[in-house]
């Protein structure tokens, strides 16, 4: 059974835009290709032919949060975006306030099928989510590949005094084959105020809100795509689990996701830098393992080896004398 | 999740109602959230198993605990109006008639499977004779699976780990030592405590309710 529903875990069906599309300078809005809490987001396409992203937000003020906390979030990390290959690149930001929404445009991920060829009737944006969906299970140097790109991203947001609040498999897209962070509707400036923004089983016991609370989120991340569960099935570890190359691999990257997501902060990572560095040790420290296993197995057949070689020495020696014994010419 | 169940001695343990009072404030979004977190699946899996589809099983999981929310109050600590375990199920026995009554509603006049005469008692009484024995089967499972689920934040996740490759996967201690790549009295060790931290929280969840 599905269990009960995260709304922000639906298929991203997007409903049919109702009435003519919002009006973004240089651009023409051709159909929505994605919904969330705070807008929709359009395919777009502006006046040199490009396609782009375009997300539009309706001013409000709710309990859930107010558009002008979000704009203010966006306005502090356009500047920064296209600064780092691991945040998708914002190009645009605006307003229309008699129509009563703001709007920023963003590079446009990979269609899920074709990549850089965007068929605006078909296209998909590509996601890890998506990706996810597909394969079930990520190997582990694709995961380790991918989680070091966006700690590193995640490392330079936090280095310009940013928070993401929201990491997870369906705000990160790829763009020609790259990995990014998106839909950065939620980014705010790193007050240490805790809170709830964000999913069900990317947030951390002590609530979102701070670096240490972004690198549980994408411990989270990188636990889903490497075995294939569900984040509330953290830590069970993946069916079936041998003894495989593979398998050792996932098991060298269980170490680094489980400091990623320790229930106590201080027991994390304390910053993206530390864990991308521990990600990108990966290879180092698998070889050393496989070179430990090795020689923990030789110790084993040693402390095992020597008494039977003893015993089969002194048999031999027994044998031996006995024949003599019998054979006294 | 059999060979835990084995594991536990359940001892017989009157429910008591502390949790249930607060409950009757239906403001009390925490004593909610923990109903829900520890009987949806139950309910659930009786319906299931009831015949019903997904989508009309997760009806009678929400029909069920706005049920709970209604009739709590007259659910009093009167022995003879029997234990909260036998009042959930008439609850939950109640509300999956209601779907397969829907059903029947929903068949068109004149085909072979309408029957006017069919009676509430018809169609609950498969209902009856399966859920009694579904509800059994899974009281117990669903405690612990609740337990486990209380307990796994609360422990250190390498020690859950062990445990989930040992007891519940049933894999060999030596095994398990070998591929996590630590020492087997660790694997001991963390079974030892987290059989105990699980079975105390059985142990709560039967009080709370």
């Amino acid at each position: 059974m599905t269990t009960p529903l995260d709304p922000t875990e639906l298929p991203s069906a997007v409903p049919a835009a109702a009435g003519p599309p919002p009006v973004v300078p240089d651009h023409e809005l051709i159909r929505p290709i994605g919904s969330g809490s705070s807008g929709q987001v359009w395919l777009a396409r502006n006046t040199l032919g490009t396609c782009r992203a375009v997300k539009i937000v309706p001013e409000r003020q709710s309990r859930q949060g107010s558009s002008a906390g979000e704009f203010n979030g966006i306005l502090k990390f356009e500047p920064v975006s296209r600064l780092h290959d691991g945040l998708v690149d914002i190009l645009q930001v605006g307003r229309n306030e008699a129509a009563g929404y703001f709007y920023y445009v963003m590079e446009l991920a990979d269609d899920v099928a074709c990549g850089q060829t965007i068929v605006p009737e078909t296209y998909l944006p590509r996601t890890l989510a998506q990706d996810r969906a597909r394969l079930k299970r990520l190997p582990a140097a694709e995961c380790v590949r991918l989680g070091a790109a966006i700690a590193s991203a995640l490392g330079f947001l936090h280095q310009h005094g940013l928070i993401h609040r929201d990491i997870k498999p369906h705000n990160i897209i790829f763009v020609n084959g790259a990995p990014k962070l998106a839909d950065i509707g939620l980014v705010t400036e790193a007050s240490g105020v805790q809170s709830q923004t964000g999913t069900q089983g990317f947030i951390p016991p002590e609530g979102s809100g701070t670096i240490r609370a972004d690198i549980y989120s994408l411990g989270k991340v990188l636990y889903e795509i490497s075995t294939g569960n569900d984040r509330n099935d953290y830590p069970v570890l993946p069916e079936p689990l041998g003894n495989s190359a593979e398998d050792e691999a996932l098991l060298l990257l269980n170490g680094i996701i489980l400091k990623a997501c320790r229930a106590k902060p201080w027991d994390r990572y304390q910053t993206a830098e530390e864990m991308m560095l521990a990600l990108l040790n990966f290879q180092f420290n698998r070889d050393h393992l496989r070179r430990k296993r090795n020689e923990q197995f030789l110790t084993q057949v040693a402390r095992i080896g020597w008494p039977i070689i003893a015993a089969g020495i002194i048999i031999a020696m027994l044998w031996r004398i006995i024949w003599l014994l019998k054979h006294p010419h | 999740m059999n060979a835990v169940m084995t594991m536990l001695v359940e001892d017989s343990i009157p429910t008591r109602y502390s949790l249930l009072s607060r409950m009757q404030d239906r403001d009390d979004q925490d004593s909610w959230k923990d109903f829900f977190d520890t009987y949806w699946r139950l309910i659930y899996s009786a319906a299931i198993k009831s015949g019903l589809t997904d989508a009309e099983a997760q009806d009678v999981v929400q029909e069920t605990v706005i049920s709970v929310a209604r009739d709590i109050q007259k659910f009093k600590r009167d022995r003879t109006l029997g234990t909260f375990k036998g009042w959930l199920r008439n609850l939950t026995r109640w509300r999956i008639a209601d779907q397969l009554r829907k059903r029947t509603r929903s068949v068109p006049a004149g085909s072979n499977l309408s029957n006017p005469s069919t009676s509430l008692d018809e169609i609950a009484s498969p209902v009856n004779a399966d859920l009694e024995a579904i509800w059994e089967e899974d009281w117990q499972a669903n405690l612990l699976e609740a337990a486990m689920e209380r307990v796994k934040p609360r422990v250190k996740e390498e020690h859950y780990q062990m445990f989930d490759l040992n007891v519940v996967r049933q894999w060999p201690a030596s095994k398990v030592a070998q591929t996590l790549g630590v020492n087997i009295g660790r694997v001991y060790l963390a079974k030892h405590r987290i059989m105990a931290l699980i079975k105390k929280e059985v142990r709560v969840l039967e009080k709370q309710w």
